[in-house]
């Protein structure tokens, strides 16, 4: 396997609406290796798109386009079902920002991380069941037997977001796109599932495209950042430099965030140049 | 006496033997005007709390007050009037084939509110969304997009009293800078109260003159803002909030 999981090039989203085609992703490029790459930007920015795209779950009527985009060397594009079926959950996969929406509201919490492991080989109902117990304690839920038992209603927000990413951990997968995945998490409970993380990529190998609008997160656990606006990506940092970005965008949400200590009131808010969505 | 208390709360879901005693005699009170946060681990409870207050989960024990007069269940056409609540998660909450648009003038209509046209679109630009979302359906939008619709439909029936579930951790910098700045001003403007759920620490201290921290279910300790800035927490748990706050740290080499 070469040191390149992911190149993306010129990726492109559209979708058809009442005022002409709309392009959400317009030109996005980067290349992934075994490293934590994160993806920031302000809300409706084609963050998600972007990673959905990858996977190939842009929903219809939306139409992708990329001049290259391919996995471990398997061209994405035009790929089949049956390609897709093969590599997705089991050798990439994604945790949706919407844990709840995402998660089959009819059946239990512990029936869903079980049909995961389904693509990770054969094994027995019972090693299914301690496999899936074993990764809702890996993700820090303190009573793993009930809320395999429970259905995604009674579970809160942070152990919805955490069963979304015990089911797609489990099958230990080479590049995982995570989209806001500890949005709800407190920061105890967030330090944890970044640690899970984290082992995969330094241990295992697995290529961590991490979605986020938490700067401060990013700074500190991702290596590389890419800043998107409006659909394209404005700059490319690392990620222990952010505080040295130069974009006035990035600049810009930097200086937007609360911090404990101070009080500005308001909050310093972002004047949109109409020349950075050129 | 504040305008909204809660007073030793018991919240238990189901029958034994798979009860859940989600909430375990949890008590504040909140003054009028008064912005009040509640932090805490995953899972202990801060929804559950919220939403005992609307009527959405079983009071099983203490009561809830507001006003000084203790809320009826089912809650009626006038605790809706007087309180409001942004959830959490705001996907599940929209119905999915309602449009924006009708999502935002249904509870006017149940209300009674004139002047609904104008009310719609002013709630839209409160938030930050153009004209042009009015039209759309929930998953046509992002998701910090979905978030502020969902703040939209709880101020737009101009309630005294919002409970905040996480109204800003699904939002980038820019725009959760934007949705506190609003909230901020409506309290000034409207003498507002907030109950507001947040993890974020530095979003809670920026909003918030009072902060409960919860933990397996039980109040731990109640700090003011002052407190939280000079980082006087008397417990464990809001020390490691605190220390957690700062960012990432990988673990220490074994
Ligand atoms: N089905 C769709 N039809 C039309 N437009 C869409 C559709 N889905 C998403 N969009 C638009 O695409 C843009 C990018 O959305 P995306 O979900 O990628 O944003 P994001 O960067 O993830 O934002 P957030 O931080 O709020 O989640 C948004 O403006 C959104 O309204
Ligand atoms: N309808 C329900 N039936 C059974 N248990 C429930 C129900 N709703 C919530 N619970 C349980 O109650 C506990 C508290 O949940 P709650 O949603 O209040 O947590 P929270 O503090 O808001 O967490 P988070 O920060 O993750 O959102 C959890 O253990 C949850 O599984
Ligand atoms: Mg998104
Ligand atoms: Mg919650």
């Amino acid at each position: 396997m070469s040191d390149t999981l992911l190149s993306v090039e010129n990726l492109r989203v559209t979708y058809p609406t009442r005022k002409g085609p709309a392009e959400v992703v317009r030109g996005v490029s980067f290349t992934l290796g075994r490293e934590r790459l994160a993806i920031v930007g302000e809300s409706g920015s084609g963050k998600s798109q972007t990673g959905r795209a990858i996977l190939g779950l842009t929903p219809k009527p939306g139409i992708v386009t990329a001049d290259k985009l391919s996995f471990d060397g398997i061209d994405l594009r035009g790929a089949k079902p049956r390609q897709w079926r093969a590599l997705r959950g089991a050798r990439m996969s994604m945790v949706m920002q919407d844990p709840k929406f995402s998660l089959n509201p009819v059946m239990t919490v512990g029936a869903q991380i079980m049909e995961a492991l389904a693509f990770h080989g054969r094994s027995s109902r019972a090693e299914k069941r301690d496999r899936a117990l074993a990764m809702l304690e890996a993700v820090q839920i303190r009573d793993p037997k009930r809320v395999f038992d429970a259905y995604p209603h009674e579970i809160s927000g942070g152990m919805g977001q955490r069963v979304m990413i015990a089911m797609m951990l489990v099958a230990e997968p080479d590049l995982m796109i995570a989209d806001e995945p500890t949005s709800a998490l407190d920061v105890t409970v967030q330090v944890e599932v970044l640690r899970i993380l984290d082992q995969l990529v330094s241990e295992k190998g697995m290529g961590l495209v991490f979605i986020s609008h938490d700067l401060r997160l990013v700074s500190t656990f991702c290596d590389r950042v890419l800043v998107m606006y409006a659909g394209r990506v404005v700059e490319e940092l690392k990620a222990s430099e952010l505080h040295r970005a130069q974009h006035p965008y990035t600049r810009g949400l930097i200086s937007c965030l609360p911090e404990i200590d101070t009080d500005v009131r308001p909050l310093p808010t972002l004047d949109r140049d109409a020349s950075w969505a050129l | 006496m504040g305008l909204l208390d809660v007073i030793n709360l018991d919240v238990i879901f189901g029958e034994a033997p798979q009860q859940v005693h989600a909430v375990k005699g949890v008590s504040f009170s909140v003054r009028e005007g008064e912005s009040y946060g509640i932090v805490g681990e995953s899972g202990s409870g801060k929804s559950t709390v919220l939403r005992a207050i609307c009527g959405l989960a079983p009071v099983s024990g203490g009561a809830i007050e507001l006003g000084g007069r203790e809320v009826v269940s089912p809650r009626g056409r006038d605790f809706y009037k007087t309180v409001q609540m942004v959830f959490q998660d705001p996907y599940a909450s929209l119905h999915p084939r309602h449009t924006i648009d009708r999502v935002l003038a249904e509870p006017l209509a149940i209300q009674g509110f004139d002047n609904r046209e104008e009310r719609i679109e002013r709630a839209l630009s409160d938030v930050g969304l153009g004209p042009g979302f009015r039209f759309r359906f929930p998953h046509q939008l992002s998701g910090g997009q979905r978030q502020r619709v969902a703040v939209a439909r709880a101020l737009i029936l101009e309630p005294k009293v919002l409970l905040l579930d996480e109204p800003t951790s699904a939002l980038d910098a820019s725009i959760q800078a934007e949705v506190l700045n609003l909230l901020d001003r409506l309290r000034a403007e409207r003498g507002l109260t907030y109950v507001m759920v947040s993890h974020d620490l530095a979003v809670v201290a920026h909003m918030c003159d009072r902060l409960l921290v919860m933990q397996h279910g039980r109040a731990v300790e109640e700090l003011t803002r002052d407190a939280l800035r000079a980082r006087t927490a008397t417990t464990d748990y809001t020390r490691q909030l605190l220390a957690a706050s700062e960012g990432y740290k990988p673990a220490e080499p074994k």
